[in-house]
């Protein structure tokens, strides 16, 4: 047992750090973010034997959370900071300037359906089939969902539409 | 690669080390430009997203957390074993009471058919062999009819048994009159043993009641009340209405009638 627990005490001191992100990118709300990374590692330890093998318990907690993110959508829809406002409580590394505020109202405005891949790709640097296996899609639908999601994001970004391939 | 491809792979991954991709940039002069801005966009995205830090202390709230959340369970352990414990002893009570119902009701069954054994013993010493008509009209009232060889029945008549009516006939054994009584409806588990300090017996379980079979004690039973079983045609046990109150009229005809018990 505490060997489990120390290596848990090192998972979450290892991951921590990138699930807030995560969790920052889908709710841009710092007390949710903190809930959710918070509800994840618990539901990990609870199914500890999960957490073994560190490279699959990333990826596993990785889900977990957007697993715990959707379930707080369906009880009770939480805030969701308008992303020109600044968080209720400061956060280090927060990106203050007009272009991190616009990219992040781009981000929210995003169909979860082009989000997700997008966050798993962009904060937790997973491979097209990596994140193929987390969402239950093949690989090609993946690389058309990053495709539109950036896509989509450049054109809120900029106020005439981009000559760029459709699909 | 074309322009189409070069951008749509680009868009999936504006960092991707692709040789063809990285080839086409390098020789494309409209693309070279648009794969700079998709790149300075992604980097813009990223810093949005990657330069966050998560609050001070989450990770020891965490692990604390999680500390607190190994003690609720080890302490909720001790409460579902509690319960556990708790709902197997009312369990065991609950079926401990159902046996000790079902072993009372046995007794009871077994103690009624002495009851009316000892009540009706005037029975016992009929010497006069009952027809084969007789017989046949006793259990035709129950929709049940005689399929075999039955043996010599001294006496036959619908009789009553607690709440239920059957068919009480008196046969000769060898050590002196046995009892049989077919007690449709009165459903028995198993082979329910009938003792006293004259009688000895044994109550048979059948698909449609049961059968009692009764003689002095030393008397040879064996087979006897399988016999009898099979040598009379039930109808289906959920026809037959041995219910007293379901058959008051046809029993108090019944009593009317010579040899009724």
């Amino acid at each position: 047992m505490a060997t489990l627990r120390s290596d848990f005490d090192t998972l979450v001191n290892a991951l921590s750090p990138e699930l807030y992100r995560y969790a920052m990118g889908l709710c841009h709300n710092p007390s949710t973010a903190e809930d959710l990374v918070q509800e994840t590692f618990l539901r990990g330890w609870r199914s500890r034997d999960n957490l073994r093998d560190t490279k699959a318990a990333r990826a596993w907690l990785y889900t977990i959370l957007r697993n715990e993110h959707a379930r707080l959508y369906e009880r009770q829809r939480p805030e969701v900071r308008d992303p020109f406002e600044l968080p209720d409580v400061p956060v280090h590394g927060y990106d203050t300037s007009a272009e991190a505020f616009v990219m992040r109202r781009a981000l929210t405005h995003l169909d979860a359906d082009y989000r997700d891949p997008l966050l798993l790709q962009v904060v937790g640097g997973f491979s097209c089939k990596e994140i193929g296996r987390m969402l239950d899609l093949n690989t090609n639908t993946v690389l058309t969902r990053l495709f539109r999601a950036r896509k989509a994001l450049r054109e809120q970004l900029s106020d005439q539409p981009q000559l760029e391939a459709t699909r | 690669m074309n322009c189409l491809d070069f951008r749509r792979q680009l868009l999936t991954d504006p960092f991707s080390k692709d040789i063809e991709l990285l080839t086409h940039e390098a020789e494309c002069p409209s693309c070279a430009p648009f794969a700079r801005d998709v790149r300075a966009q992604e980097i813009r995205l990223r810093n949005a997203l990657q330069e966050i830090s998560p609050p001070e202390g989450m990770a020891e709230r965490i692990q604390l957390a999680a500390r607190f959340d190994q003690r609720s369970t080890v302490q909720r352990r001790w409460w579902y074993s509690a319960a556990a414990a708790v709902l197997m002893t009312v369990g065991i009570s609950m079926v401990s009471l159902v046996s000790t119902s079902i072993d009372r009701g046995n007794v009871a069954l077994a103690q009624s058919v002495i009851n009316h054994i000892e009540d009706e013993s005037h029975h016992l010493r009929e010497a006069q062999q009952v027809s084969a008509g007789r017989i046949n009209r006793v259990f035709a009232r129950f929709g049940a009819e005689i399929a075999g060889n039955i043996g010599t029945v001294n006496f036959a008549a619908e009789c009553l048994m607690r709440d239920r009516t059957g068919v009480h006939l008196v046969m000769p054994g060898q050590m002196g009159p046995i009892t049989v009584f077919f007690m449709p409806g009165e459903m028995a588990d198993s082979n329910i043993a009938v003792n006293s300090t004259r009688f000895s017996g044994r109550i048979l379980p059948t698909s449609w009641g049961s059968i009692a079979v009764v003689g002095e004690s030393g008397e040879s039973l064996d087979g006897l009340g399988e016999r009898l079983a099979a040598a009379v045609r039930w109808p289906d046990s959920r026809t037959v209405d041995s219910n007293l109150f379901g058959r008051g009229r046809l029993i108090a005809a019944s009593f009317t009638q010579p040899q009724d018990s």
